[in-house]
């Protein structure tokens, strides 16, 4: 007998990530999940973003890594709540884990929360975290074509933030092909070219941001 | 509670597992024999992996022996102009009928539990 089925192999995630971001459009928090390669500069850009803001922004920050809290003691030194999730092997963050962390954590009342993704270009697009937007950072040091490689990732993405334009005198990568890669995947995306390590571009950054705040 | 495992495709299969020993439940004492799943280009899911996973989850278990069908299903775009779905190949999204850019996503990120093939007692 054979018993035909639409039943979504992540639905236990995925409500879980409908509750969390019912609860985050109560108390008015943004919610971005922020997804890479290992390297690309996510910490680097939380880094920068926590020094601009205001002490009077309410913003925290959960970053997943599988092993140290190195991240979390980089981002705690600009006085806004962080919390590593250490998965201890997994390659992503799901919905679950991010409902744990946030359960016996009083970040208090929210604007924003990064929800800053295992270094992983592939596992984390699969999980729905409950997150706003989606934003992946893609460097100058990686390959033009990386949208074209994992086009999964850039199609979910809402944001591409292209990192490390400070090198490009040094490197052989072309911003314009990577753009085109980037909107041949997924037409709506929008793109801003930055540097975390000279601040060049942040400011379309911050704008970026506080549209949504 | 799920395990998780490093490689994401052992999270999904044991997640399609899951999902498959709760639809069963409502077939009481019927086994389950072949399972098909439908998964899209833009899952972020690799089948052959996911395959693998699945066949290494099962092994020694009371599923034993369970049969896997894997659908691929296509990238897709639909055409706010002409309104023609078409699959995208190579990443381009312009409509393959009218040749408008003006277009929008229509599927590909399926993951889904399809159907159950039961042998009842």
């Amino acid at each position: 007998m054979r018993v035909p089925l639409e039943r979504k192999v992540l639905n236990e995630n995925d409500r879980i990530a409908d509750g969390l971001r019912q609860r985050f459009q109560s108390q008015g928090t943004f919610c971005l999940n922020l997804i890479s390669s290992p390297g690309s500069g996510k910490t680097s850009l939380l880094e920068r973003t926590l020094g601009h803001f205001d002490r009077s922004r309410r913003a925290a920050v959960l970053t997943g890594d599988i092993q140290t809290d190195n991240d979390a003691r980089r981002l705690a030194r600009y006085g806004f709540p962080v919390r590593q999730i250490t998965t201890g092997g997994a390659c992503h963050l799901d919905a679950r884990m991010v409902e744990r962390a946030l359960a016996d954590w009083d970040a208090g009342e929210l604007d924003v929360l990064f929800l800053e993704n295992v270094g992983n270009l592939v596992c984390p697009t699969s999980y729905d975290l409950g997150e706003d937007a989606r934003t992946v950072v893609l460097s100058v040091t990686e390959g033009e074509d990386k949208p074209l490689k994992y086009p999964a990732t850039f199609h979910h993405a809402d944001l591409m933030v292209l990192n490390k334009i400070d090198l490009l005198p040094y490197v052989p990568f072309q911003p314009t092909l990577a753009c085109e890669y980037a909107r041949r995947v997924q037409p709506e995306i929008e793109i801003l070219e930055v540097s975390c390590t000279t601040g060049e571009g942040l400011d379309r950054w911050f704008d970026w941001l506080d549209r949504r705040l | 509670m799920l395990v998780q495992y490093g490689l994401h495709e052992m999270s999904i299969a044991a997640s399609v597992l899951d999902a498959l020993r709760t639809e069963a439940q409502s077939h009481p004492g019927a086994r389950v024999t072949r399972a098909g799943l439908r998964i899209g280009e833009l899952s972020g899911v690799e089948p052959e992996s996911l395959r693998f996973c699945l066949e290494a989850l099962v092994s020694g278990t009371d599923l034993e022996p369970l049969a896997f069908d894997l659908e691929i299903c296509p990238w897709m775009r639909r055409c706010r102009g002409c309104g023609a779905e078409f699959r995208v190949v190579e990443a381009n999204p312009l409509c393959t009928a009218c040749g408008s850019a003006d277009t929008e996503a229509a599927g590909g990120d399926q993951m889904e539990l399809s159907y159950l093939e039961l042998e009842e007692p």
